[in-house]
C-alpha cells in the first residue's frame, strides 16, 4: 500500500507549552499574593487594582483558563496529530487559536484588575471578551474537527472522545451562562436574576470544573500516561463505560453548590444524588490510569514524569471522592462557605491539573527539542517540593475550614452564639500563614521546573516539523484488533459530537427549564422592590470590587445563621438581582441582611479603615471610595438595561433616575453629617452605603412573607 | 456444566445480596417515623450509617467467600465435595434474607417509640455482626480446607493475592490474551474486566440515589431544608429553656439589678472592650454610638433600660440586638458596667445626645447643664 509522508507541527505545541509555563508562574504568583492578603491586609497596597476582591478572580481565571487552558491545548495539539496520523488541519487556525487565546488572557487580566467584571465566579469576563472566547473556541473546534476528519486512523482513540465532549460542552456552558445585557462597552447585567442566575451560574461553574479541568485532562492522561509508562491502557471497556457515564452524570451535579440555599429543594436533591452517582465514573478514569501502570511500578520509582502522573491521578481520585461527600447535605452544611472548599479545589488544582501538566512538560519538551532533560534530579526535587507544598497547603485549609465552621455553629448552653464572627476569623489566621508557605513551596518547585526546561531548551533544538508516515485511510482499510459495537461510533466523529451534546444537554435542560418556567419555584414577595438608582450604583461597586469573593448574601436555614444574620433567605428576595451575589465563601460575614444593622457612619468608618470598627479584621481598606465620584453618567443606561431585563421601573424613569439618586445621596450625606462625617453627596461611598443599608430589608417587618402564585 | 452453574449461582447470589440490601435498608429508614424527627437524631443517623457500612462489608465478604468457594471448586471439580460446598454457600446466602424479613417486620411495628427504634437499629446491627461472623467462619473453613488439601499453596494470607482477586486482575504475563490489538500511535489497549467492587459500587450509588429521592420527595420521611430548620429551632428552644430553668440564669429586663462588685463589673468590662468599643470607645466617650458617661440618655439610664437596649437593640438607630450573642447573665453584667461608666471622664467625650437624666446626688462634674432641683428626684432615677 502507498505510504504517505507528512509532518507533525511541533511549533504550535511548543508555543502552548511556553504559554502554559508563563501563565502558570503568573497565576500562582497572584495566588500567593492573595494568600498573603488573607492575613496581611496591608498587602492590598491600598489600591483598587491590587485589592483581594480583584486579585482572587485574576488568580482563578489565570490558573484555570491561562495555565490549565494552555496546558489543554498543548496536550491536544501534540496528541491529536499523532492519534489521527495527520498534521493539524490548518496552521493559520492554530496560530489564530494560540494568539487569540493569549490576547484574551491579557485583556482578561487588565479588565479584571480594572474592576470590569460580571460578578459571576469563573465567568467574570465582560461581554466583549466573552464573544472573543466564543470565536476562538470555534476556531479551535474547526481546527480540531478538520484534523479528525482528515485522519489516517479509522477509529478515534478514547483521548479524542474526551476532547470532543470537552469542546461541545464548554461551548454550551459558556454561551448559556454568558447571556448578558450590555450597558456599555465594559459593563453588562446577567440575563438571569436571583435563583435562576444562581442555578445557571453553578451549572456552569461546576461543569467548568468538569469539562475544563477534568475531561480534557483525562483525555491527555489517556495519551501521555501510556506513552510515558510504555504500558497498554488497562481496560478499553472501562474507558467506554466511564466516559459516557461521566459526561452524562456530571452535568446534573451543579446544584450541589447551592445546597440549603433558596434554590428549590427538588433541584438540590438532584444535585446530591447525581454527585453520589458520579463517584464511580470519576474513579473509572483513576483506575484506568493507575492500573495502566501495573507492571511498571519499578519505573515509577525512577522516572519523575511517572511520579508526577501518579500523584496527579491519586489527587484526582481523592478530589472526585471528596466532591460527592461534600455534596451530602450534612457535610455541605459544614464545608460550604468555609476554607474546606478551598482545600478541596486545591487538591484538584495543585495535584491533578498542576502535577499532570508538569509530568507532561517534562516528557514532551525533551522530545520536541531532541535532547534529554537537563536534569532528572532537579525534576525529582521539583516533585518533592511540590508534594510538600500541596500537603502544607491543603491540610491547614481543611483544618481551618472545619474549625471555623464548627465555631460558627457553636452555641452556649444558654442558647447564644458562642463566637462572634470575627473571633472565628482571627482563630484560623495561623493556618492561613502556613497555607501561604505551602503555596510558596509549590511555586518554588515551578521555578525549579522553569529553570530545568530553559536549560533543556537551550541544549536542544526544536524539531518544528516532525516527519511521520502512514497509509491513507481508505474505505476498505482493515480494522486492527477486535470489532466491538462501540467501534461504530469511534468511526464517526460527528455522531460522537452529536451524541455527547445530547447527553450533556439532558441534565442541563431538565434542571434549568422547570426552574425558569414553573412559577412556584420562586414564590414572589410583594414587598420586594427594584433597587433605587443610588443602590444600583452601589451594587455595581460591590460587584466591581469583588465583595462577593469574601461575603455571601445567602442565609441558610440553620439555627446559627438565623441567630447570627437574621431570617433565612427566600427565593423571592432576589428577583431583581442581575446578577445574583450569593457568593461561595465567607471570609467575612454574610451580608444578606446587613441593611439597617449598623449606622451609616459605622459603614463609612469601616470602609475607610475596617480595623477601627472591627479590631482584628482582615478586610482591606476601601479608602478610594471616599474620594471617587459616582459615575452618574451611566445611570440612565443602567436603568434602561434593567428595564429590558424586565425590572419594573416606570416608563421613562431613566431620565429622572439621577434626580432620585442625588436626593437619596443627599439624605445619606445629611445623616453622616449628623455623626460629624463631612463628605460630598456624590461619592462612591454614599452609593455603597445606600446599597448595604438596603440589603435584605425588603421583607423585614413582615414575618410571614406573602407568597403569590 | 459445572462452571456454568457456578457462574449462574454467583450471579444469583450477587443479585440476592443487592436485594437483601434493599430489604434491610428499607426498614432501617422506615424505622424513622413519618415525622422526620427521629431520623434527624444523630444517633439514629449514626446507627443507620453503621448498618449500611456493615452491609457493604457483608457484601464484600460474601463476595470473597464466593470467590474462595469458586477457587476451591476449580481445583476440585472432579470431587463430589463441590455439591456440598454449593449447598454451604447457598445456606449462607439463604439465611440472610430471613434475618432481613425479621427485621423488616419488627421495625415497622415500632414506628413511634424512639426507644424501641433504637433497640431495633441495634438489633439490626447485631444481626449484621452475626452474619459477618458466620461468613468469616465459613471463609475460614474454606481456607482451611484449601490448606489441608493443597499444602503446596501459600499458607498465609497474601495482600497482593487478595488485591489481584479483589480487582479481578489478569496476571501481567497473560496480558497478550486480552490485548485488543489496537495501536494508536503505539498505544495498545487491553480488555480487562471491570473491577467488581467498582461496578457494584456504581450500582450501590445508583441505588442510594433512588432511595434518597424517594425519601425526600415521594415518601417525605426526611426533612427538607425548611423543615430541618424548624426541627433544629424547636429542639434548641427546648434545650435552652431546660438549661435556663436549671442554671438560674433567667435574668431579664424586669429582674435585672445593678451590681457594683469589682468582679462582676470586670466581667462586663471584658465584653465591653471587645464588642462595644468600636462605636462607644474604650472609655465610653462615644464615636459612632453615643457617649455613655454623661447625663444624657437616648433610651433611658435605669439598669432595666440599659439591659433592654443591649438585649433588643434599636436597629433603626444603629444599635444592634445582642441577645443572640450574649447570655442574659452576660448582658446583665454588661449593663451594670455601662451604668458604672456614668460620671467618669473620657478623653474625647462626644456631645450630649438624648434627654437629660439626673440621679439624685450624682452628676457628671463637668456638666455644663444645670441639674433640675434635686429634691424632686430623690430616691430613684427619673427619666424626663
Amino acid at each position: 500500500m502507498q505510504v504517505e509522508t507528512f509532518y507533525y507541527d511541533n511549533r504550535i505545541v511548543k508555543n502552548f507549552a511556553f504559554a502554559t509555563l508563563l501563565w502558570g508562574v503568573v497565576g500562582m504568583l497572584v495566588g500567593l499574593l492573595a494568600a498573603v492578603q488573607m492575613y496581611l491586609p496591608a498587602a492590598n497596597f491600598g489600591l483598587p487594582f491590587t485589592t483581594f476582591g480583584r486579585v482572587r478572580p485574576l488568580h482563578t481565571n489565570a490558573v484555570i483558563f491561562a495555565f490549565v487552558g494552555n496546558g489543554i491545548f498543548m496536550g491536544v495539539y501534540y496528541s491529536l496529530q499523532r492519534l489521527c496520523k495527520t498534521p493539524m488541519f490548518s496552521k493559520a487556525l492554530s496560530a489564530i487559536h494560540f494568539w487569540g487565546w493569549q490576547l484574551i488572557i491579557v485583556s482578561a487580566a487588565i479588565t479584571l484588575l480594572a474592576g470590569y467584571t460580571t460578578g459571576k465566579e469563573y465567568a467574570e469576563l465582560e461581554w466583549p471578551i466573552d464573544i472573543a472566547i466564543t470565536l476562538v473556541w470555534v476556531v479551535f473546534g474547526i481546527n480540531m474537527f478538520g484534523t479528525i476528519l482528515q485522519r489516517r486512523e479509522k477509529h478515534l482513540y478514547v483521548a479524542i472522545w474526551f476532547f470532543i465532549a470537552t469542546w461541545v460542552t464548554v461551548a454550551m456552558l459558556h454561551i448559556v451562562n454568558s447571556f448578558e445585557m450590555p450597558v456599555s462597552l465594559f459593563k453588562s447585567y446577567s440575563w438571569y436574576a436571583g435563583v435562576q442566575d444562581a442555578l445557571v451560574q453553578w451549572w456552569y461553574g461546576h461543569n467548568a470544573v468538569a469539562f475544563f479541568l477534568t475531561t480534557p485532562y483525562l483525555g491527555i492522561m489517556y495519551y501521555f500516561l501510556p506513552k510515558a509508562a510504555n504500558r497498554p491502557v488497562y481496560s478499553y471497556r472501562l474507558s467506554i463505560i466511564h466516559f459516557w457515564a461521566l459526561i452524562f452524570i456530571y452535568i446534573w451535579a451543579g446544584p450541589h453548590h447551592l445546597l440549603y440555599t433558596a434554590l428549590p429543594d427538588w433541584a438540590q436533591s438532584l444535585g446530591v444524588v447525581f454527585s453520589i452517582m458520579l463517584i464511580a465514573p470519576s474513579w473509572g478514569g483513576m483506575l484506568n490510569g493507575l492500573f495502566t501502570l501495573r507492571g511498571a511500578w519499578d519505573k515509577v520509582r525512577e522516572e519523575p514524569v511517572l511520579k508526577f502522573m501518579v500523584v496527579a491521578i491519586t489527587c484526582y481520585g481523592m478530589a472526585t471522592f471528596e466532591g460527592p461527600l461534600l455534596s451530602l447535605k450534612s457535610v455541605n452544611a459544614i464545608s460550604h462557605f468555609s476554607d474546606w472548599t478551598i482545600a478541596h479545589v486545591h487538591v484538584g488544582a495543585l495535584g491533578w491539573n498542576g502535577f499532570l501538566t508538569f509530568g507532561i512538560l517534562y516528557w514532551l519538551i525533551p522530545r520536541i527539542y531532541q535532547t534529554p532533560l537537563y536534569s532528572k534530579k532537579l525534576a525529582g526535587t521539583h516533585f518533592w517540593i511540590g508534594t510538600i507544598g500541596i500537603v502544607l497547603y491543603t491540610i491547614p485549609m481543611y483544618w481551618a475550614g472545619f474549625t471555623q465552621a464548627m465555631m460558627w455553629k457553636q452555641f452556649t448552653p444558654e442558647g447564644t452564639l458562642a463566637f462572634q464572627f470575627l473571633e472565628t476569623v482571627t482563630h484560623i489566621i495561623p493556618l492561613y500563614i502556613v497555607r501561604s508557605i505551602g503555596g510558596l513551596l509549590y511555586l518554588i518547585g515551578v521555578f525549579v521546573m522553569v529553570f530545568n526546561i530553559v536549560k533543556t531548551v537551550r541544549a536542544g533544538s526544536l524539531l518544528a516539523q516532525e516527519e511521520a508516515q502512514a497509509a491513507p485511510l481508505l474505505e476498505d482499510t482493515p480494522v486492527h484488533g477486535k470489532e466491538y459495537w462501540h467501534k461504530w461510533i469511534e468511526r464517526r466523529p460527528l455522531q460522537m459530537l452529536v451524541f455527547s451534546f445530547i447527553l450533556v444537554a439532558i441534565g442541563g435542560l431538565l434542571e434549568l427549564i422547570p426552574t425558569f418556567l414553573i412559577k412556584s419555584n420562586i414564590p414572589t414577595i410583594s414587598s420586594v422592590k427594584p433597587y433605587t438608582p443610588l443602590e444600583l450604583q452601589g451594587r455595581d461597586l460591590y460587584i466591581s470590587n469583588g465583595c462577593y469573593v469574601c461575603h455571601s448574601q445567602m442565609i441558610r436555614p440553620f439555627r446559627d445563621e438565623v441567630a447570627r444574620y437574621g431570617e433565612y433567605s427566600k427565593a423571592g428576595e432576589f428577583v431583581y438581582d442581575h446578577p445574583f451575589q450569593w457568593g461561595s465563601k465567607r471570609t467575612g460575614p454574610d451580608l444578606a441582611r446587613i441593611g439597617n444593622k449598623y449606622p451609616n457612619s459605622w459603614h463609612y468608618n469601616h470602609m475607610l479603615e475596617p480595623q477601627s470598627m472591627s479590631p482584628g479584621s482582615i478586610m482591606p481598606s476601601y479608602a478610594w471610595m471616599l474620594d471617587d465620584p459616582i459615575d452618574t453618567a451611566s445611570t440612565p443606561a443602567k436603568i434602561r438595561a434593567m428595564q429590558r431585563l424586565g425590572v419594573p421601573y416606570p416608563e421613562g424613569y431613566d431620565q429622572v433616575a439621577n434626580a432620585d439618586l442625588m436626593k437619596q445621596a443627599e439624605s445619606i450625606r445629611t445623616k453622616l453629617a449628623a455623626d460629624k462625617i463631612k463628605t460630598p453627596a456624590n461619592r462612591e461611598i454614599i452609593a455603597m452605603i445606600a446599597y448595604l443599608q438596603r440589603m435584605g430589608t425588603d421583607i423585614k417587618g413582615m414575618p410571614e412573607a406573602t407568597t403569590q402564585q | 456444566m459445572k462452571p456454568f452453574s457456578l457462574q449462574l449461582h454467583k450471579k444469583l447470589s450477587i443479585a440476592t445480596i443487592l436485594f437483601l440490601l434493599l430489604f434491610i435498608q428499607q426498614p432501617a429508614w422506615a424505622a424513622g417515623p413519618p415525622v422526620p424527627s427521629e431520623m434527624s437524631n444523630p444517633i439514629a443517623q449514626l446507627l443507620v450509617g453503621i448498618i449500611v457500612a456493615l452491609l457493604l462489608i457483608i457484601m464484600l465478604l460474601a463476595y470473597v467467600v464466593l470467590g474462595a468457594a469458586e477457587l476451591y471448586l476449580e481445583r476440585y471439580q472432579e470431587t463430589k465435595k463441590a455439591a456440598k460446598l454449593l449447598l454451604l454457600t447457598g445456606m449462607i446466602l439463604g439465611a440472610a434474607p430471613l434475618y432481613a424479613e425479621q427485621t423488616a417486620g419488627s421495625s415497622e411495628a415500632v414506628v413511634k417509640l424512639s426507644d424501641t427504634s433504637l433497640y431495633t437499629l441495634i438489633a439490626v446491627i447485631l444481626v449484621e455482626f452475626g452474619t459477618i461472623f458466620y461468613l468469616l467462619i465459613n471463609l475460614r473453613a474454606l481456607l482451611s480446607k484449601e490448606k489441608a488439601i493443597a499444602p503446596s499453596a501459600k499458607p498465609s494470607f497474601s495482600f497482593s493475592a487478595w488485591w489481584e482477586k479483589f480487582n479481578r486482575f489478569k496476571p501481567v504475563q497473560e496480558e497478550s490474551n486480552i490485548d485488543l490489538g489496537h495501536d494508536y500511535d503505539g498505544i495498545r489497549e487491553l480488555d480487562n474486566r471491570l473491577p467488581p467492587w467498582w461496578l457494584y459500587g456504581f450500582y450501590a450509588c445508583i441505588f442510594f440515589a433512588v432511595i434518597y429521592l424517594y425519601r425526600f420527595h415521594v415518601a417525605h420521611t426526611a426533612p427538607l431544608s425548611g423543615e430541618e430548620y424548624q426541627l433544629a429551632v424547636t429542639e434548641a428552644a427546648a434545650d435552652k429553656e431546660a438549661y435556663l430553668a436549671k442554671a438560674a440564669n433567667k435574668v431579664d429586663e424586669k429582674t435585672v439589678v445593678y451590681q457594683t462588685s469589682p468582679d462582676y463589673l470586670a466581667g462586663g468590662q471584658k465584653i465591653f472592650s471587645t464588642t462595644c468599643t468600636p462605636c462607644h470607645l474604650a472609655d465610653g466617650g462615644g464615636s459612632v454610638g453615643p457617649n455613655l458617661t454623661d447625663d444624657y440618655w437616648i433610651h433611658g439610664n435605669t439598669i432595666q433600660d440599659i439591659f433592654k437596649t443591649i438585649k433588643y437593640g434599636y436597629p433603626e438607630k444603629g444599635m444592634k440586638s445582642w441577645q443572640e450573642d450574649y447570655t442574659p447573665a452576660q448582658i446583665a453584667q454588661l449593663a451594670s458596667f455601662v451604668k458604672s461608666l456614668h460620671g467618669t471622664h473620657p478623653a474625647k467625650p462626644k456631645e450630649p445626645q438624648g434627654i437629660l437624666v439626673v440621679e439624685a446626688g450624682k452628676s457628671t462634674a463637668d456638666s455644663t447643664h444645670p441639674a433640675p432641683s434635686a429634691d424632686s428626684l430623690v430616691g430613684k432615677p427619673v427619666t424626663q
